[in-house]
């Protein structure tokens, strides 16, 4: 999954001549949090809602006012990232830097924007429900051959596999959930478990072995 | 006193012997009734017209069906949920799915034409088919073609799913309607199939606040499930004052269903059955059409739905189960049969963390409740 899949274009931007007044006007208007600063098309800051909160309230020690110029207020120069990187690297960058978005520069040209919704978006995209299906989670060893082994599994019994995402775990595991077109998510769970695997979800029925 | 609807043909809905949706089921059902000394006389409906299929499903669904029902080879059906794992092929398939939507929508005829106020369809129930796609053993989705017969009629619906799994086919087909209020309480779709049914999903547009899901935590037993029915389904009736009830009487809630986990006893489902009863005539004039649905445990479904069948029919529910039909069915009902009709008390040993799961059943319930009053104030 890349930025240019999950980022938002066109950008609505803000020229570098204007004020802080007419960035919040935009802002309060259309419902957004991020304003990148342009000068003649080049991208020169990022002008949030909270910048202006900050820059302007009467606990700041100099409070800026409505008719002053943004590049009082904005961050600058902003941290950006490319159309083509992951996704996960763009939202290692604004973890680590604890900002809440990223301007998508394609040899300079500002072509997109990449907030933290969009990242929500694309962990509900890559976990999300899009057909009827249900979920398993196993616990598989890490090591090569353990993922073939499961899906081997789904294949020999015609189920399409909707989805499939793992993560580590302590003691050398790997945690996979899948979503399977499927029905019978109950009875599958116990076949896995007969044919050695962990099953964490569903867990076994209480007064069944 | 309700009226029955089913004819012989709905056994012809078979997915083959390693299906759990099989037609023996009903047989057994049809039997236990029978040979508990009711004749059993239902009215026999005809098969919906392709033109009524229509009235819900797409053109091209509809056409792919009839196809791979004649035989063709069409590289292109899993894109519609056909000869998948839980829909496969088999020949006759078309006319066997509208024999049972046939009936469903019989039994609303019955009940525009106001001859009938209390109807049960001894078949059908298939909620999770969509628009445009098979789902989870349904092809055509008999419940919603009767919903838009309502519909048209100028009546205003509620639907109330009962089944283990979440009703999706019905509430995404009318999820825009505001004609049509859908209630569906089910076992949380964390792992369960179909996956939906959360609280935030409401409805859209003017029928925002009419698609109501109460998701209930594996294992949920019969108090907690009871008490979160009647802090929704009461007061939502109320709200949209419907001209008529729709029920999905699925059976699979069942504590022993094997596709599974919520924790509900006959005894459950016979509170339930009457308190459905007691709301039609609170809220519909009577007016309920009810249809079985899932359900996979073959000695429990023809005891749950024997036990529907003596309520709308106000018969006394007797103690035992006839010898001859334990009989004639010892090996499909298996070791775990007893010989009452009702579970024993208790069912089963003491769950742990009942109380924990009665909590977040709470919890759930009350979130959903606050997301619903803005839509009602």
């Amino acid at each position: 999954m890349l930025v240019k899949e999950m980022m938002c274009k066109p950008v609505t931007v803000i020229p570098i001549g204007a004020t802080i007044g007419e960035a919040d006007q935009i802002l309060q208007s259309r419902g957004f949090r991020h304003l990148p600063v342009v000068d003649q098309g080049r991208l020169v800051g990022i002008l949030t809602d909270r910048d202006i909160r900050f820059a302007t309230i009467s606990l700041c020690p100099a409070p800026r006012s409505g008719a002053d110029s943004v590049t009082l207020a904005m961050s600058s120069p902003p941290l950006t990232a490319d159309p083509l990187d992951p996704v996960e690297d763009a939202a290692r960058i604004m973890r680590e830097h604890k900002i809440g978005c990223l301007p998508v520069l394609d040899g300079g040209e500002l072509v997109g924007i990449l907030t933290g919704m969009d990242l929500l978006d694309a962990l509900m995209t890559l976990t999300g429900v899009t057909k009827p299906s249900s979920r398993l989670e196993v616990t598989l060893m890490d090591r090569p051959g353990e993922l073939a082994h499961l899906t081997a599994f789904f294949a020999s019994r015609q189920i399409n596999i909707l989805s499939l995402l793992t993560y580590p775990m302590p003691n050398e595991a790997v945690r996979t959930v899948l979503r399977v077109d499927s029905n019978h998510v109950r009875p599958l769970a116990e076949e896995l478990r007969a044919a050695g695997f962990t099953v964490l979800w569903p867990p076994p029925k209480p007064w069944r072995h | 006193m309700a009226t029955l609807i089913h004819r012989p043909e709905y056994a012809g809905y078979d997915f083959g012997p390693e299906h759990p949706f099989t037609p023996g089921r009903l047989t057994m059902l049809l039997d236990l009734i029978r040979s508990l000394g009711h004749p059993v006389a239902p009215v026999p409906p005809p098969a919906a017209t392709r033109e009524e299929i229509l009235s819900i499903h797409d053109e091209a669904f509809v056409a792919m069906v009839e196809a791979l029902d004649r035989g063709e080879t069409r590289p292109e059906a899993e894109r519609f949920g056909l000869g998948t794992g839980d829909n496969p092929i088999f020949p006759g398939m078309d006319l066997a799915a509208r024999w049972l939507v046939g009936g469903t929508l019989h039994g609303a005829r019955l009940l525009m034409e106001g001859t009938e106020t209390r109807l049960l369809q001894l078949g059908g129930g298939l909620h999770h088919a969509q628009r445009d796609r098979a789902a989870g053993f349904c092809l055509y989705n008999d419940l919603a073609v009767a919903i838009r017969a309502f519909v048209d009629h100028g009546w205003r619906v509620a639907y109330l799913d009962i089944d283990l799994h979440h009703g999706d086919g019905v509430q995404s087909l009318f999820y825009d309607n505001d004609r049509v209020l859908t209630i569906s309480l089910h076992e949380t779709g964390h792992y369960l199939y179909p996956g939906t049914g959360h609280i935030q999903e409401l409805g859209t547009g003017s029928a925002r606040g009419l698609s109501v899901n109460v998701p209930l935590e594996p294992f949920t037993e019969a108090e907690s499930y009871l008490e979160a029915f009647e802090a929704v389904v009461p007061r939502v009736l109320e709200e949209f004052s419907p001209h008529v009830l729709v029920v999905q009487a699925g059976a699979d809630a069942h504590f022993a269903d094997p596709l599974g986990d919520l924790s509900l006893t006959t005894q459950t489902f016979a509170t339930l059955y009457r308190r459905i009863l007691e709301l039609a005539e609170a809220h519909t004039k009577g007016r309920v059409l009810l249809t079985l649905g899932g359900g996979y445990e073959a000695q429990v479904v023809a005891r749950v739905w024997t036990i529907l069948y003596l309520t709308v029919m106000d018969l006394p529910i007797p103690e035992e189960l006839p010898a001859e039909w334990l009989e004639r069915w010892r090996e499909q009902l298996g070791p775990e049969v007893g010989r009452t009709l009702h579970d024993p008390v208790p069912a089963f040993d003491e769950l742990p963390g009942r109380q924990e799961r009665a909590r977040r059943n709470q919890d759930v319930v009350a979130r959903l409740v606050d997301s619903l009053l803005r839509y009602w104030l």
